[in-house]
């Protein structure tokens, strides 16, 4: 199956350090950021993503890819014979495996999946945060997210005991 | 040094954009999980107490399944993201924790459900309203509460209060109140105002939908397919054709639809959804088949005449059914796949669910 048929509109992306990406529309659509931008014809042939360097955009588009819901486009995945449960199976197999990244490349992606409103990499990458934050105590809370702690020692105490059934 | 520290909390130095963690991260965390970061630093703190982030906090809350529990209320997280021993969240209402009421043999009763809202029955007597995240309450200024039947409970449109409305089934001659519907304005100060009203209706299952209330007539025998439907604009009741005859019902809201679910006993759930709100067309969604065997199976010590109690009630994206049997709760899909056993002997599934909230509401300062 071809990935890229004759007669696909594409579109191309291009990240500050000079990258270029030839994307499938419906796929650069995934975001609603760029939707927005074709949709008001503001999209020639070229759009620059500002603020994503290339090594994100490429992660960033290879999720779009997976998760564009068209028939056939996005590999064997996508194929007719396939079930939409298993479908939906395989896609949380792989999204799994494509979170496995460090802190950093997953900050970088929440930033990138918030500029370009793509809801379904948002609510991945920043679930690991989430689930760091609900599940550790304030220190670990303030080093993962690199925040200084500006409370007096006594103030502290008093919002943990304004809300005391939160912390136990 | 202050000021530095303050400087690094703003920039969140090789972290996240401040704008990002509150938007994005803190946005979805539980409310309880939010009221912690109030305690890692200023910014978070003044960033997540304004009534905006309150607002789009609430909106991003999961629609989750409440139960009642001997003297406790679980919160049943049912998202299968959620670790099985996160899954239901407890609250001790009665205790002093909470409502405080000095007596350890209080028992209560969930009798509605709004905008992450409770109004509990205490007792048989009182009635509360409470948000258990905050943990605000107030009486219902009610003289003989054990005489009123609270019916649902609903934002007020036109005035922005929060308002219920209650059945009174026995006339109060100290009050010069005859027995009927009334409608009382949350935290205004104001006595319950009578309001015109078919002859009793005395139902169970309140979704809210579209600006109403619904209710099922209980008097099943006599073959009626009416819904009774309150408008919580303009505050009066009209009459509304339910899909089938039904002897065994409830009724949900669903994405903005109102669902009926038909029982038939320990075999199948079929679900029907109210198309057209203006023509009231009814259409049948689903069948929904029991996994029998397999609750059979866990259950094969339990006798089979026990009493057995189902809801189906919209989670967080799909419905859920709920069964109690035994000393066991069985969480089951909408495709009749067994999804999670519990063992779980007290607890009692309600038809009512809690999108939680920290907004804070008027109507606790002033009652």
């Amino acid at each position: 199956m071809a990935t890229r048929e004759a007669g696909k509109k594409m579109i191309m992306l291009k990240s500050p350090d000079g990258m270029e990406f030839e994307v499938e529309e419906a796929v650069a659509m995934e975001s609603q950021t760029i939707r927005k931008m074709i949709e008001d014809d503001c999209a020639d042939t070229a759009i620059l993503i500002p603020n994503i360097n290339s090594k994100i955009l490429s992660r960033v588009i290879e999720y779009c890819n997976k998760h564009v819901p068209t028939t056939g486009a996005t590999g064997a995945a996508a194929s007719d014979t396939v079930a939409p449960a298993a479908l939906a199976e395989d896609l949380k197999i792989w999204d799994a495996e494509f979170i496995k990244v460090n802190r950093a490349t997953r900050f970088d992606l929440i930033q990138a999946a918030s500029y370009l409103n793509i809801k379904g990499l948002l609510d991945l990458t920043s679930q690991t945060t989430i689930d760091t934050i609900s599940d550790n105590s304030l220190e670990e809370i303030r080093s993962f997210l690199s925040t200084k702690n500006d409370y007096l020692p006594e103030e502290e105490q008093t919002i943990r005991r304004e809300n005391q059934w939160a912390f136990q | 040094m202050n000021k530095a520290a303050r400087a690094g909390a703003m920039l969140s130095l090789r972290g996240l954009p401040d704008e990002i963690v509150i938007w994005e991260i803190l946005v979805r965390l539980s409310p309880k999980a939010l009221l912690r970061c109030c305690a890692v630093c200023r910014a978070w703190r003044r960033a997540t107490s304004t009534h905006d982030f309150l607002l789009a906090h609430h909106a991003r809350q999961p629609i989750l399944p409440l139960l009642e529990n001997g003297n406790e209320l679980d919160i049943f997280d049912h998202r299968p993201t959620r670790a099985t021993a996160d899954q239901f969240q407890s609250f001790d209402i009665c205790g002093q924790n909470f409502l405080n009421l000095g007596d350890d043999f209080a028992f209560f009763h969930l009798v509605a459900s709004c905008d992450g809202m409770l109004i509990l029955r205490i007792d048989d007597t009182d009635l509360f309203v409470c948000n258990p995240m905050t943990r605000q309450y107030a009486c219902l200024p009610l003289h003989l509460g054990h005489k009123w039947t609270l019916l649902g409970m609903y934002p007020h449109p036109p005035t922005g209060e929060y308002r219920v409305l209650l059945y009174l089934s026995n006339p109060d001659a100290d009050h010069k109140l005859t027995p009927g519907s009334y409608v009382l304005a949350l935290g205004s100060g104001q006595p319950p105002r009578q309001i015109e009203w078919p002859d009793a209706i005395n139902l169970e299952s309140e979704p809210y939908f579209r600006g109403s209330l619904h209710w099922y007539p209980t008097n099943v025998e006599s073959e009626n397919k009416t819904i009774y439907v309150f408008n919580t604009t303009s505050e009066s009741v009209r009459e509304m054709c339910a899909p089938v005859v039904i002897d065994c019902a409830n009724l949900f809201e669903k994405d903005g639809m109102l669902g009926t679910v038909i029982v038939d006993y320990m075999k199948t759930v079929d679900i029907w959804l109210l198309q057209d709100f203006e023509r009231e067309v009814w259409t049948f969604n689903c069948r929904i088949e029991l996994p029998v065997q397999q609750i059979g199976m866990q259950c094969d010590r339990c006798d089979s005449r026990l009493p057995w109690k189902l809801v189906v009630v919209p989670g967080d994206d799909a419905l859920l059914v709920l069964i109690k049997f035994g000393e066991w709760l069985f969480h089951v899909g909408k495709d009749g796949k067994l999804v999670a056993t519990f063992h779980r002997k007290n607890v009692d599934p309600t038809h009512f669910q809690l999108k939680q909230t920290l907004v804070p509401h008027t109507l606790f300062q002033t009652s």
